[in-house]
């Protein structure tokens, strides 16, 4: 296949016994060359993966930053470590929600009665802030799904709060 | 057929120079998943990596910054400890090389902090195990904002389902 022809192919007659005459008209066959080459290039290529890691992006609010919002603008979202969510409007007693539904094994989303409510009370209330605080034992997972389904309805009015024992006797009364 | 060999070569040397091959983990981390898909930048990057174990690690992006942390927090401590000088180049040395190392929980803020004076372009990163715990991740948060961190990211795997 690769023939590479000298420039002095013309000149190749063969003279009488002459060593040079063995360059004439000189053939190299590439194709195994060429054949590796290819293999290393699908190799690199298919391993290549020019992955970059997706993330979420989070602001945080500077420490002395204040923002006063009405109670009953303010939904409070507890995660306790029992895989329940309590969800408690201003001052009422908490409400108790499964934080995933019980046949998503794999536990993808958050569970569908969660959902709903999350989207009925931000399109009731426009200046709804949600407050969403995780006990100690709750894991990370559940706060990633819990922002990443915020994200998802374009809910942006939210934030992360400390936990404390208040907390722990605010879910004691839920119904 | 030769200029697609010189094609094919040139995409070869390409895909062979670009080609990063990944450098062993310390510890498996299974990300969770999110439907996000904002791209995380490769370079200035600062990572706090938290283990399903609730241990922390800690990684940089750049090797100067790597430098300047080694020599802002881990040498004062080797020398204390009587490690010879030698000794201390040959830690360096590792410590440049290594993409992430353990840090102790009430550690974490010195050298955050650090990490941000050597290089106060990091961008902050999570990347915390599905199973952590969130205290740990929140101790992270809190480190974060206390070295005056305020934006971060949290790294997750996108989510391939249908709704």
């Amino acid at each position: 296949m690769g023939i590479v022809d000298s420039p002095a192919g013309r000149r190749g007659i063969r003279k009488k016994g002459g060593r040079r005459s063995k360059r004439i008209g000189f053939h190299l066959d590439m194709t195994p060359m060429v054949d590796v080459a290819f293999l290393l290039l699908t190799f690199f290529m298919l391993t290549t993966t020019f992955s970059k890691s997706n993330t979420m992006e989070i602001n945080t609010p500077p420490e002395k930053l204040e923002v006063k919002v009405a109670e009953k603008n303010v939904m409070t979202m507890r995660i306790a470590g029992d895989g329940m969510a309590y969800c408690s409007l201003g001052n009422e007693a908490p409400k108790r929600f499964h934080l995933y539904d019980a046949q998503d094994i794999r536990q993808l989303s958050l569970s569908r009665e969660l959902r709903s409510l999350l989207m009925q009370q931000t399109k009731s209330n426009q200046k709804l802030v949600i407050v969403v605080k995780l006990s100690e034992k709750a894991k990370y997972k559940q706060l990633v799904d819990i922002i990443d389904e915020l994200n998802l309805m374009k809910i942006d009015r939210f934030s992360l709060d400390d936990y404390m024992e208040q907390d722990a006797l605010e879910i004691k009364r839920a119904v | 057929m030769t200029p697609m060999v010189d094609v094919a070569f040139l995409l070869l040397t390409f895909f062979m120079l670009t080609t990063k091959f990944r450098p062993p983990e310390v510890v498996k981390i299974n990300l969770p998943a999110s439907h996000s898909v904002q791209k995380l930048p490769e370079s200035n990057v600062l990572t706090v990596t938290v283990s399903p174990q609730n241990t922390f690690f800690m990684g940089v992006s750049s090797q100067q910054s790597r430098e300047k942390i080694f020599n802002a927090v881990v040498k004062p401590k080797l020398k204390n400890a009587g490690v010879s000088a030698v000794a201390i180049a040959d830690s360096l040395k590792q410590f440049k090389l290594a993409e992430s190392f353990r840090v102790d929980r009430d550690e974490l803020d010195k050298y955050v902090v650090m990490a941000r004076f050597a290089d106060p372009k990091l961008r902050p990163v999570v990347k915390a195990d599905a199973d952590a715990g969130f205290e740990a991740v929140n101790h992270v948060i809190k480190v974060y904002k206390k070295a005056n961190l305020l934006t971060f990211n949290l790294i997750t795997v996108l989510k391939r389902e249908v709704r």
